[in-house]
Order: C-alpha cells, then sequence, then structure tokens
C-alpha cells in the first residue's frame, strides 16, 4: 500500500530522490564509544559526588527492621535512608541504600546496615505457588483469573477431526535484559533548589518530576540529561529504585550521589522477561490446513503479571480457544523487554506450525503459507527460504538425521508489530550565521542511531550532508521527547524534527526570497547551496546565505503529525544450525531476517538493529534462563560469567534484509519485531538438522542429547 | 571489604614465612598467594575469603621461568599466554597449548598463571555464593547434590560434588607432569596426578594436597617421546568463552592401524582430573577405529553416577572422547 501524499506542507519526498536519508550513514558517536569517549551515566564525575549502594535482605521474603548506625559509623559514610518497611517480596528488593565517598566504602557501608529479620514461607515457582497451603504472593491470590477466548467447543470438535493433532507444552524461562549499562542515575543535587540527574533511562521526560517529588523540588527546576545510555530493552522507564535512593541520599547528604545497579542488583531486582508454560493442542488435515489450535498460557512474572502476547500467534486455525493467566511467584516482577510476550508465543506456536508440518508431510514454508492470508508473510517467508538456501535443503518436510556426527537444518518463524509513534514530541531546528544548524530534541537515544537520525532529517531538508547538522538530544531543556519504547522512537520524533527542518527552510527561503530575488517559493536548497530554482546556475554557498542571517540566526518548531509517520509490520526469520550429534552443541550458521517498516531512514541503523535483534533472540533461544534454588531461594546465576549471553563465537553470518516491496512512503520503527522469531526459528532448525525437538528454552546441550537419545529409543 | 596488608617478599623463603603456619585447611582470614589474581580477586570481592594478607609472589625472581629442552619446565608464573602462544611448545606438548588457549578470554589469559590455574578454587554455584554455607565453606551440606547440579559432577563426587574447573591439569596429568611444592620445612616434588584430592580424601574444603604454608614453584612435563601426539577438547556451553561442562585430554601413539598406547584424562566431571586407565588399557594394541573409540569412552564413563541434572554429561564426555580419538587418527 501506499502513504498519503501531500503536496503542500512538509512530506517525506519520493524515495529515489533523497540524498541523505534511505543512505548509509555511519552513527554519530560511533567513534565516541569505540574509543571509550561516550560519557555514560556510569561515567559521569561531579565534584563532590558519593557513591551509593542499595542494601536488600538476603533471602526472598522476610520481616525486616534495618538499622543504619552501624553503616553511618564507618568513616567516609556520609549518608543513609531507609527505602521500605515491614516485608520483602523477592530477593535483592532494596530495603535501604547507603552512600560514601568512594564505591569500596559504600560497599562497607551497605553490608554494614545491620539487618533483622524473620525469614517468611515463599513460593518462588509456579509449583510452590500453586501448591496446596502455599505462602500468599498478591492479595488476589497466586494466580490471576482465567481470561479464556475464542470458541472452546467448535476447538474440541475441530481437533477431533483432525488428520493430524499435537498436544504438546512448550517452556520459557524468564530471560534478562542484561542492559550493558545498570539500572541507575546521578543525581547532581547540592542542597538548594535545583537538580541535575543524569540517568540511565529510556523515557528522559519522565525523571524531572519523579525525581523532583524525592528531592522536594519544583520539577521545573529539575532537568535530565542521557548523553548516552547502555541498553534499556523496556526496563528502564522510570527513575525506579536505584534513582529514587540517590535522590534520597543526595537530599540527606546536599552532595550529588551516583548510585547505578551492581551487576548482582540487576539480576535481582531490575526486571525480567516474563517466563511461561504453553500447552498447546493442534490439529491439522493432509491438504496442510490448519484445523484446530488450543493454547493455555501460564504467565511467569513474579509479583508481576507478565506477557501473554497476540493468541494466536498470526496463523488461521479452522477454530481456536485460548485461556491465559498469571501465576505469581516470590521473585522480581516482570518488566517490558523487546516485544513483550511475543518470543515467548512464537516459541510456542511457531513450534507447533512445524510440529504439524511435519505430522502431515507438507513442506514447512507451503504449510506456513497456506495458514496466513497476509501476502507481506508470504514474500518475506519466499525471501528468507532462497537467502538460507532452502530450495536446495534435502529436509523440507521431514527431519534429517545427520551422518552419526553432526546435522544441519533450517528453521522458520515470523512475527509482526505496531512500530507507530505518537503524539508528545517537539523539535526545533535553528540556522545561525556562522552557517550551524543545530536540531533539537529532547529524545534520549536508546543506543538505536537517534542521534544520527536527528541530523539526517534536518540535513536532507536543508539541503545539508548529515555532519553539517549538529543534532542535540538527550537533554530535557530541549524540546519534549517521548518514551523510547514499543518500537515509537522513530516514528514520534521524526515527524517533529521533519515539520521543524521544514518551518526552518520555509523562514530562510523568506529571508532569502529578497537577496536572490525571487519569490520564496523558488528558494531551492540543495547540495549546501541556495539558488532560484530558475536561475540555479547562479546563488549562493549556504555559508554565504547564512551570513545574511541576522545574529539570531532562524530557525523553525514542529510537533507531531501522524501522517509522516505510520504503523504495522511483518517479519520472517529463518536459521540455519549445525548440531553436533556427540556433544549436542548447536551452532547457529546463518540468520536471515526479511522486515517491512515503510520508509527506512538509515538503512545502516537499521540493520544494526536487526542485527542485534536476532542476537539478542540467538541467546535467548541457546544461553538464557534465570536459575534459582527453589528451596534455599538463592539466585544462582546473578553474574555475566554464569548468566550467559552470546560471545562472539556464537554469532553467526547475519543477512538484515529490507522488504523494499513495501512501498509506504513514512518510516515505522523495527526496535522489536526481529527479536521475536529468533528462537522459533532456531528450536526449528534443530529439530529439521537430527530430528530432536526440543520444547523448553533455552536449548542447552543436555537438552539436545536427551531429545537425541529419546529418538534413538523410539527408533 | 576486609583490609588486607600487601606483601611483595623477594624470595620464596620470604614469601612462605608470610604464609600461615597451621597445616588444616586454610580459614578465610589466613593469608593467600597471589599471582594473576583471576580467581582470587573474585573470591575476594565475592566475600568468600577475607584474608588479613596477601602474599605477592611478583618480586620473587625466577618463578616465570619457562625453559622447553626436550622436556619442559614452567614456573608457577608463567602465564597461560605465553604457553599458548610458544610454537615449539604447541608442536610437541600440543594438548597443553591447547589447554591453555581454551581458558577464559585473551584478556584473562595474559595475566592468569600457570600456578593460579592449578590451584583455583570451584566454579559451583553454591560454592561461589555468599549466601549458602555449603560443605566447601565448612558447612554441613552439598546444596548441589540435591539442588541444580547441571555443572557438577557425575565421577568422584561425595560428600562434595564440585568438578575442578582448571583446563592445564587434566592436560599435565595425561603429560605425566610433576609438581613442586615448597614450605619452609624443604621443598617435594610429586606427581600432579597425586597432587588433587577427592572431596572422600583428605578436606572436603580443598581441592589438593597443597598444605596453607605451602607454595607451589612450578611443574615439570617429561617428553612424550617418538611417536606420541596428543590434543585438548574442551566443551564449553559458550564457546567464547566459559568452563569446561566436560574436556578430554588425549595422548596416543600410534602403531599402523593400532593404538600402540594412550593416556586419557577427563576434566569437568569430577573434582579433580580424572585418569581413565581402564579405557587406556583397554585402548592399547586394539584397532584404530571408531568401535575402539567408542569401548573405551563407555570403559571411562562406567563409574558414573549422575546426580538430577547432569546425566547428560555421561554421552557428552563419551562424544568428546570419540571425537578426541578421531582427531588423533
Amino acid at each position: 500500500m501506499k502513504g498519503a501524499r501531500r503536496t503542500d506542507g512538509p512530506a517525506w519526498p519520493e524515495r529515489d530522490t533523497l540524498q541523505v536519508l534511505h543512505h548509509d550513514t555511519p552513527r554519530r558517536s560511533a567513534k565516541d564509544k569505540v574509543r571509550g569517549a561516550a560519557l555514560y551515566s556510569h561515567d559521569r564525575r561531579v565534584p563532590g559526588m558519593l557513591y551509593g549502594r542499595l542494601v536488600s535482605v538476603p533471602v526472598p521474603r522476610a520481616e525486616f527492621e534495618v538499622d543504619l548506625a552501624p553503616a553511618l559509623a564507618i568513616d567516609g559514610v556520609v549518608a543513609a535512608v531507609k527505602l521500605r518497611e515491614g516485608e520483602t517480596q523477592f530477593l535483592g528488593q532494596a530495603v535501604a541504600a547507603v552512600a560514601a565517598e568512594t564505591p569500596e566504602l559504600a560497599e562497607d557501608g551497605a553490608r554494614a546496615v545491620k539487618l533483622t529479620f524473620r525469614e517468611l514461607p515463599f513460593a518462588i515457582t509456579p509449583d510452590q505457588a500453586l501448591a496446596e497451603g502455599a505462602p500468599q504472593v498478591r492479595r488476589g491470590g497466586n494466580h490471576s483469573k482465567v481470561r479464556p477466548k475464542g470458541d472452546e467447543a467448535a476447538t474440541e470438535e475441530a481437533l477431533a477431526a483432525s488428520d493430524a493433532v499435537i498436544d504438546v507444552t512448550y517452556r520459557v524461562p524468564v530471560q534478562h535484559h542484561v542492559c550493558l549499562e545498570t539500572h541507575g542515575v546521578l543525581c547532581d543535587y547540592r542542597g538548594g533548589d535545583e537538580a541535575t540527574i543524569y540517568a540511565s533511562t529510556q523515557m528522559a521526560f519522565g525523571i524531572p518530576g519523579a525525581a523532583a517529588e524525592v528531592l522536594g523540588l519544583d520539577e521545573k527546576n529539575v532537568r535530565c540529561i542521557v548523553e548516552h545510555m547502555g541498553g534499556g530493552f523496556g526496563s528502564k522507564f522510570s527513575l525506579d529504585t536505584p534513582g529514587r535512593a540517590a535522590c534520597l541520599l543526595a537530599k540527606q547528604a546536599g552532595r550529588p550521589v551516583q548510585l547505578l545497579n551492581t551487576r548482582t542488583d540487576e539480576f535481582r531486582a531490575a526486571g525480567n522477561r516474563s517466563g511461561s508454560i504453553r500447552r498447546v493442542r493442534a490439529g491439522a488435515n493432509e491438504d496442510g490446513k490448519l484445523t484446530a489450535l488450543r493454547i493455555e498460557c501460564e504467565k511467569l512474572g513474579g509479583i508481576g503479571r507478565g506477557a501473554g502476547g497476540p493468541r494466536p500467534y498470526h496463523y488461521e486455525p479452522g477454530a481456536s480457544y485460548f485461556e491465559e493467566r498469571a501465576i505469581h511467584t516470590h521473585t522480581d516482577s516482570s518488566r517490558a523487554m523487546r516485544a513483550p510476550g511475543h518470543p515467548q508465543a512464537a516459541f510456542a506456536s511457531e513450534s507447533a506450525i512445524d510440529e504439524l508440518a511435519y505430522r502431515v508431510g507438507v513442506d514447512l514454508v507451503a504449510f506456513r503459507k497456506a495458514n496466513l492470508s497476509d501476502p507481506v508473510w508470504h514474500r518475506q517467508l519466499d525471501r528468507v527460504a532462497a537467502e538460507i538456501g532452502w530450495h536446495d535443503h534435502p529436509h523440507r518436510s521431514a527431519p534429517g538425521r545427520g551422518d552419526g556426527w553432526i546435522a544441519e537444518g533450517i528453521g522458520f518463524a515470523i512475527s509482526a508489530w505496531g512500530g507507530g509513534g505518537h503524539r508528545g514530541a517537539e523539535a526545533s531546528v535553528s540556522i545561525r550565521p556562522d552557517g550551524g544548524v543545530a536540531a533539537m530534541i529532547g529524545i534520549q537515544d536508546l543506543g538505536t542511531g537517534v542521534r544520527t537520525l536527528v541530523a539526517m532529517i534536518a540535513a536532507e531538508e536543508l539541503g545539508l550532508r548529515a555532519e553539517d547538522v549538529e543534532p542535540r538530544i538527550g537533554d530535557t531543556i530541549l524540546p519534549p521527547g517521548v518514551g523510547s519504547g514499543g518500537s515509537v522512537t522513530t516514528g514520534s520524533i521524526s515527524p517533529p524534527v521533519k515539520i521543524a527542518s521544514y518551518n526552518a527552510r520555509k523562514a530562510f527561503a523568506e529571508h532569502l526570497a529578497s537577496i536572490l530575488d525571487c519569490p520564496s517559493e523558488r528558494v531551492r536548497f540543495q547540495a549546501r547551496r541556495v539558488f532560484d530554482a530558475d536561475t540555479p546556475g547562479r546563488g549562493l554557498t549556504w555559508e554565504e546565505a547564512c551570513r545574511t542571517l541576522p545574529k539570531t540566526g532562524i530557525g523553525g518548531h514542529g510537533a507531531w503529525d501522524a501522517k509522516l509517520q505510520g504503523s504495522g509490520v511483518h517479519g520472517a526469520q529463518a536459521a540455519r544450525v549445525r548440531v553436533d550429534l556427540m556433544t549436542g552443541r548447536v551452532r547457529v550458521l546463518k540468520m536471515v531476517c526479511c522486515q517491512d517498516s515503510g520508509l527506512v531512514l538509515n538503512p545502516l541503523t537499521w540493520r544494526s538493529q536487526v542485527n542485534g535483534a536476532m542476537i539478542q533472540g540467538l541467546g535467548q533461544a541457546l544461553f538464557e534462563e534465570r536459575v534459582l534454588d527453589a528451596d534455599l531461594g538463592l539466585a544462582l546465576n546473578a553474574g555475566l560469567g554464569d548468566y550467559k549471553i552470546p560471545g562472539t563465537e556464537e554469532i553467526p553470518e547475519l543477512v538484515a534484509l529490507i522488504d523494499e516491496e513495501d512501498t509506504r512512503e513514512f518510516p515505522i520503527g523495527v526496535g522489536e519485531p526481529p527479536v521475536i522469531p529468533g528462537p522459533a526459528a532456531i528450536a526449528n532448525a534443530v529439530h529439521n538438522a537430527c530430528g530432536a525437538r526440543v520444547r523448553s528454552l533455552p536449548i542447552t546441550p543436555d537438552k539436545v542429547l536427551a531429545a537425541l537419545a529419546k529418538l534413538e529409543k523410539e527408533g | 571489604m576486609h583490609r588486607f596488608r600487601l606483601e611483595f617478599p623477594k624470595d620464596v623463603a620470604a614469601a612462605t614465612s608470610l604464609l600461615p603456619s597451621h597445616r588444616g585447611p586454610l580459614t578465610p582470614r589466613d593469608a593467600r598467594v597471589l599471582a594473576g589474581g583471576q580467581d582470587l580477586l573474585g573470591e575476594l570481592k565475592d566475600h568468600l575469603v577475607e584474608p588479613d594478607t596477601l602474599v605477592s609472589l611478583h618480586r620473587i625472581p625466577g618463578l616465570d621461568g619457562f625453559e622447553l629442552g626436550e622436556d619442559l619446565r614452567l614456573g608457577a608464573l608463567v602465564t597461560l599466554a605465553v604457553i599458548e602462544r610458544d610454537t615449539a611448545l604447541r608442536e610437541r606438548f600440543t594438548v597443553l597449548a591447547e589447554a591453555a588457549e581454551s581458558v577464559a578470554t585473551p584478556q584473562i589469559r595474559t595475566q592468569a598463571t600457570l600456578g593460579g590455574n592449578l590451584c583455583q578454587r570451584p566454579r559451583c554455584w553454591y560454592y561461589r555464593n555468599e549466601e549458602a554455607p555449603c560443605i566447601k565453606k565448612g558447612g554441613a551440606e552439598c546444596f548441589a547434590f540435591g539442588g541444580r547440579n547441571k555443572y557438577n559432577a557425575i565421577l568422584g563426587g561425595g560428600p562434595s560434588y564440585i568438578v575442578h574447573p582448571s583446563d592445564l591439569a587434566p592436560a599435565l596429568v595425561c603429560l605425566d607432569a610433576t609438581v613442586t611444592k615448597t614450605a619452609r620445612e624443604g621443598t617435594e616434588t610429586i606427581a600432579l596426578e597425586s597432587f588433587f584430592t577427592l572431596p572422600s580424601e583428605g578436606s572436603v574444603q580443598r581441592e589438593n594436597v597443597l598444605r596453607a604454608n605451602e607454595l607451589l614453584l612450578g611443574v615439570h612435563v617429561p617428553a612424550l617421546g617418538p611417536g606420541w601426539k596428543s590434543t585438548y577438547l574442551k566443551f564449553r556451553e559458550r564457546e567464547s568463552f566459559d568452563f569446561a561442562l566436560a574436556a578430554v585430554a588425549l595422548a596416543v601413539r600410534l602403531d599402523g592401524e593400532r593404538i600402540a598406547e594412550a593416556k586419557l584424562v577427563l576434566g569437568g566431571v569430577a573434582p579433580i582430573p580424572w585418569r581413565a586407565r581402564a579405557a587406556e588399557d583397554f585402548v592399547a594394541g586394539k584397532p584404530n577405529t571408531r568401535s575402539t573409540w567408542k569401548a573405551a569412552a563407555d570403559l571411562a564413563l562406567a563409574g558414573a553416577e549422575p546426580l538430577e541434572h547432569n546425566a547428560y554429561k555421561i554421552p557428552l564426555t563419551k562424544g568428546l572422547i570419540q571425537k578426541a580419538f578421531r582427531k588423533l587418527a
């Protein structure tokens, strides 16, 4: 479909006329980040700064009392505050915080805080939570009401009439965000009426109000700066516990306090992607049609609700019925994480689709297409199938067995997402007499290349190169941004930056009309020159034109406009894996993602975003799982040595393909959708390689070996 | 962090005089020897040990000695990076070079030392968790036994079920290395194989015979002799950097189509480097074929007693053994 084009006012030009946008543009901060010169909140130091640490009770659940005096008795410990009274609900929940002259003294202080506690019974696994007489997690009970959807009777009838039926359970464990910069802030408050918060956040504009409340200041006197931030993935939308603690400590000390989670705190109490257990009963007929789908889903979000995801996951069964409920445990609450609920839903749905396709002996791609009506997925599946080498692959409707040592297989999965922006963001563009251009919007760069994008949009409009524009972002004294979650950033900030640039150009054209001796409509900005469209050979260089401006320069402002962005994307992925039949090792050789997202403003950062998502999906597929000891209530792998994420050796060949048949002439965000299909595609590829079906993530060697042994036993 | 004195003795005698004089297992406050610090600093930061004194070995001349003639002498302070990079060493003692390069990351290997690698403490989740008063730390129970034991021992376990985390240890045992240790009372050289102790022998709180007042000086590796080839296969769950789920140190001498002799030591599956003598004896003189390798693998794991979550280590280790034989075939 084609986006609505407008002849007056700002509009995205035809993509083949674009000079800056839609061209690979390296991110502005790349060199700084590689050299370590980019300043994150973690790196900030201000005069007189103290270092903060959180204190928690070492058991999942307890009645406790806190005595701060022993901490304050340590020379160099300057402030200490209580954060909570009464009971704790999960391991790592902060009850107090201290601030000291050095990080080491802060840790000493945190360990010196005297905790008097009585351990309370806890339930940290779903089984414990659902057991008779289980300790209560939430006032409403340890599970939510079942939310049914669909026609149960029709589904059961269709299942009974199906040629092939599966009844299996898929499990996804709790996954962590693993932000390389942990949660927290530097609260620069030295008494008085004002404060600046350097925050590792994905919503800079949410910080001043929250911090002002804790500090007892007027919100307008609190500024938030996010020059760079080291990952959020949905977990950094609020001031949060470390931020609140930093503000309380700063207020008490009258000195700046930096408090960022330790890595242990981060794993235990900074949120996670909820786990899930899905029992799937599904049927298909020999003609390759999905007849029935019944899914009973349990979401494992700790004290939180967990995320479910769409039901069904895009495939179109003849009849369907779904039940969903949350099971609550005494563990940290789940938070939004890159496409909340979707990877879990996709893992179950796509595995089930695969299992049924094999049952009825239909080509895995053909089976998917036969049960999806949207042609966008058809072409994307075809594209990734071609790129991964499906047509030359020997195992297209039955799994392979390998040569006794190794086996190779291919798997597929699809996704969908919104990705549209929303109102609230504004931008300003100013042009100075020295030729400098600043494009300003307070939005944080979550790591996706927003800073670069802001410069590119203004440069395109003004006939400049991206490097001619100075992007100013990540500061609440600038025009407002939005929270970066739900893949909304591009759709929310591109329109106001575009409109502000357009308005600045219009104003500049008005100013130049008399100088160029032509109507302002005829003033053109192109290749760092301005000229009368009727006499393109004459005119001024950009610098000459700018020198005619008044000292204050000239500029424009812009607000969000729905017409300059859009929503609704699809995606398909394929993975090729090699399974070592001797050791159960799964090595992903190649991943391919084809994704539509309208007009791709910067293909380089777009691909980077998609590649990163495939890597995160690979991590969820093969490595990541929070491990707790259910009896002792201990977190066993709360560190980067034991909680494994992919390293360089694990990264396969990654191919990120823009679906160029999507001709929508407006941008759509792409942050989330490419993280969805990876785990399912990899699990399906493992089965395709050797017949081992692993129905619980992560697909570790122990599970592969067990599945292979089962296969051998069954002959 | 508990405040400690950092001492820099100039010779071995001064170093041993700074070590505790008692003969029991080290207490958390006892002085610790600091070499590359790659394990010890983690233990300090995790509050597993809180010594009053750290004895650095870095100003003692000669401890980083590296002599490669027919045989090989390595001082305790030789780094893994040195072992990994020396091409002559790699050619003759391949299993050792491959073991060294399989450890952790390049950054760590430039700091980590031979002595530290052999004396490092276990990675068991419970041992490493300050809140778990496990048997390795003087408590009454091995929590891994009935808990999350995916990475724990299938051979030689009880009453503790740790696995020894060293990669150099299986390689050096495979090479019949000896180790020299010293105390105020004198210096002693023993077979490396007898350096490591099962938790059911000696103290459950330590992994080797080194006493609180003893210092490991270095190892001696005899020449393998003509016709020998060796390799180290380490299975890491995450290949980029990880400890072994299982590892195989294998040396073989082939005689035409037959295996004349073999030495086989397993890592990552037992509290000590696990020498599989029954398998070694079995393959001697047998045809160098997959069925021999498979039978040897079965023999090597015959005594395995898996816990709830680690039975996979049996087929995994058997698979690795076969792959190692295949690699040297």
